[in-house]
């Protein structure tokens, strides 16, 4: 017994000693790290705490975490007043089904583009024109959203837009304020995104392409396979995990759709399509003269754990289908 | 006989090869794409050069018509858009560069698979990615932080970017660790390794991830419409008031001789917040397609 002890304590002693060797050894490692660390807590998990606002009546001067708990709502005990204030609200439930509707048919839409436009790049022979194509269609990328809307705001404008000219030529429908219409809201969304990011999205398919040994592209000619059965056959299947990987990572981020973009959209005309969750939180909180920040910390934790869900569900589905997941 | 086959085979997938259906879907999807990217500039290029009664008169498309440069002269004597532009290079410069310092300290050692601690580190920034404090938790604690209404609060909040950091610590773990260990048995600390040795072999990444920040804070124009004073905008905020019609000249989308002009100098100002941006990434282009696909792949 006593002599288990004493083994211990030396085992200890030795493993005090090694700690201290080793941080010894490798404390600059530590001490890079600290500022950005400290820094990287304050600035991205402070916030993530800060959600408990959402159960919490907030007080100006009292700090970000509030002065108590919520008391009860009308129908919903404490502390889920502010969960109860857009909950049990149809508007909010408009803005929720904005929010998917939008989500998704930008998703159906938009994610086999770049596919689809790498593969189809990779069929360039020509290596000039690949580069140029290529260097263009990155452009988009790189302007401000501000920029895109603005741009579009120009070519559909009312009166002068040449697209609303050209239109009205081509089909005589007249002069159609596109970007006021509800109708056209998520056709216009959905174009300036896949006119923003199919190029960019584009590299990182291309890249699994080009990553593809020439061997088996060489086997399947020369058992006579056409260059479209190559593409079938070979390129979708090898790309696939990654094709699965920025699927989860979309399918993870089905709530927080562009909200710059759509705050920049938004006019009093078209936000019954265009009010989605986010632009809602904004109008009730940083967009208000009296703004509610604990239902707007409510609503953002909301969405925030519903996008939590939907990343583990699409990673756990495809983790079971095709055995690639992100973590 | 084997031979025979093989060139038989050889020969038949030469004539397969040749898919001219797929070649001409190819040729259209690229010239559509190329089109679709360039036209918008070609417009707003056009305008920005055409005279107001051009402009109204509906004759311009892509090439200006009566050639002016008297939009960017308004722009020029309007005294509010060198004060953002001033400011837009600013936050860009400092913000960029506060962001590589402290994404490098930080890559670095999460670089090292080996280093105790390193693992938990991780999970907390991966985790980061996928949840998040929303809005208003992130405009309280800049709230009180007392960071509203100074450039601080544009720049502090958005320094580490959890892709642009596992950019780098991928870059930094596909270095041969042999230098490093023959650096530590020459008796070089491993702030020295990290500034004397590691970072001169990375400039391709520091030159893709800087991109990525500096084109991140030119863009931004939402945290200056909530943390910033109007004294303080950059020009992107500049753009988006002129956007909603609430600087400059007010355009009701009208036909007068004022809208018209209205029209061109908005197309300047756009011309003009974005030429550097576009200027400079052709010759980056190598290194951040190289970035973008380590951190992507890997990440």
């Amino acid at each position: 017994m006593g002599k288990r002890s004493k083994a211990l304590s030396n085992m200890e002693h030795v493993k005090k000693v090694s700690f201290r060797h080793y941080l010894g050894r490798y404390w600059q490692f530590y001490a890079m790290m600290l500022l950005p660390l400290a820094y990287f807590i304050l600035f991205k998990y402070v916030p993530m705490f800060g959600n408990i606002l959402a159960f919490r009546h907030y007080k100006p001067l009292a700090g970000p975490y509030g002065d108590r708990w919520a008391s009860a709502g009308k129908v919903w005990p404490e502390p889920f007043r502010y969960f109860e204030q857009f909950l049990l609200v149809d508007k909010f439930w408009v803005a929720f089904k904005n929010t998917l509707i939008i989500s998704l048919e930008n998703l159906v839409i938009n994610f086999p583009f770049p596919i689809i436009f790498a593969i189809l790049l990779n069929e360039l022979r020509n290596l000039k024109l690949k580069k140029f194509v290529q260097t263009v269609s990155y452009v988009p990328r790189f302007v401000s959203t501000v920029v895109v809307i603005s741009i579009m705001s120009e070519l559909l404008s009312p009166t002068l837009g040449m697209l609303t000219r050209l239109i009205d030529m081509v089909f005589g429908v007249g002069k159609i304020f596109y970007m006021n219409e509800p109708q056209y809201f998520r056709m216009l969304y959905i174009l300036t995104d896949m006119w923003q990011f199919t190029g960019w999205t584009a590299i990182i398919y291309l890249a699994a392409i080009t990553g593809i040994s020439s061997d088996m592209f060489e086997a399947a000619r020369i058992d006579g396979a056409s260059r479209f059965q190559q593409i079938i056959y070979i390129t979708i299947p090898t790309i696939m995990p990654t094709i699965m990987v920025m699927l989860i990572l979309n399918v993870g981020h089905l709530l927080s759709l562009g909200f710059e973009k759509v705050l920049l959209m938004q006019t009093d005309k078209n936000v019954v399509v265009s009010d989605i969750i986010d632009t809602y939180v904004y109008r009730y909180t940083l967009g208000s003269s009296s703004p509610q920040y604990s239902l707007g910390a409510a609503m953002g934790l909301f969405n925030g754990v519903i996008g939590l869900i939907l990343v583990s569900i699409s990673n756990f589905v495809s983790r079971r289908l095709t055995g690639n997941s992100i973590y | 006989m084997s031979t025979k086959v093989q060139i038989q085979n050889a020969k038949k997938s030469h004539i397969k090869e040749h898919n001219p259906i797929l070649n001409t879907v190819t040729f259209l999807v690229m010239l559509i794409v190329v089109l679709a990217c360039i036209i918008p500039f070609l417009y707003i290029i056009a305008m920005s050069f055409s005279s107001a009664a051009a402009i109204t008169n509906s004759r311009v498309y892509l090439w200006p018509v009566e050639f002016t440069v008297e939009a960017y002269k308004s722009v020029y004597e309007y005294p509010n858009f060198f004060r953002a532009y001033g400011y837009t290079f600013l936050y860009t410069i400092v913000g960029t560069g506060i962001s590589l310092v402290m994404m490098v300290l930080f890559a670095y050692p999460l670089s090292k698979d080996w280093l105790k601690g390193q693992g938990a580190v991780m999970k907390l920034v991966v985790f980061s990615m996928f949840f998040s404090g929303g809005l208003i938790p992130n405009f309280l604690l800049i709230n009180s932080l007392h960071l509203v209404g100074t450039v601080w609060a544009m720049l502090l909040p958005y320094a580490i970017n959890q892709f642009n950091l596992i950019i780098l610590i991928n870059f930094f773990k596909s270095l041969p660790s042999e230098i490093e260990e023959a650096a530590v048995i020459d008796g070089l600390s491993y702030f020295g390794i990290l500034v004397r040795i590691v970072l001169p072999l990375s400039g391709a990444a520091l030159a893709t991830v800087g991109l990525y920040t500096a084109v991140f804070f030119w863009n931004n124009w939402f945290a200056p419409l909530i943390y910033l004073k109007s004294s303080q905008y950059p020009v992107m905020m500049l753009l988006r008031n002129i956007v909603n019609g609430r600087t400059m000249i007010v355009d009701n989308g009208g036909m007068g001789e004022k809208s018209s002009l209205s029209i061109s100098i908005k197309s300047a100002v756009i011309i003009l917040s974005s030429l550097p941006i576009i200027l400079i990434y052709p010759f980056l282009q190598k290194y951040f397609v190289k970035g973008m696909t380590v951190g992507a792949v890997k990440g």
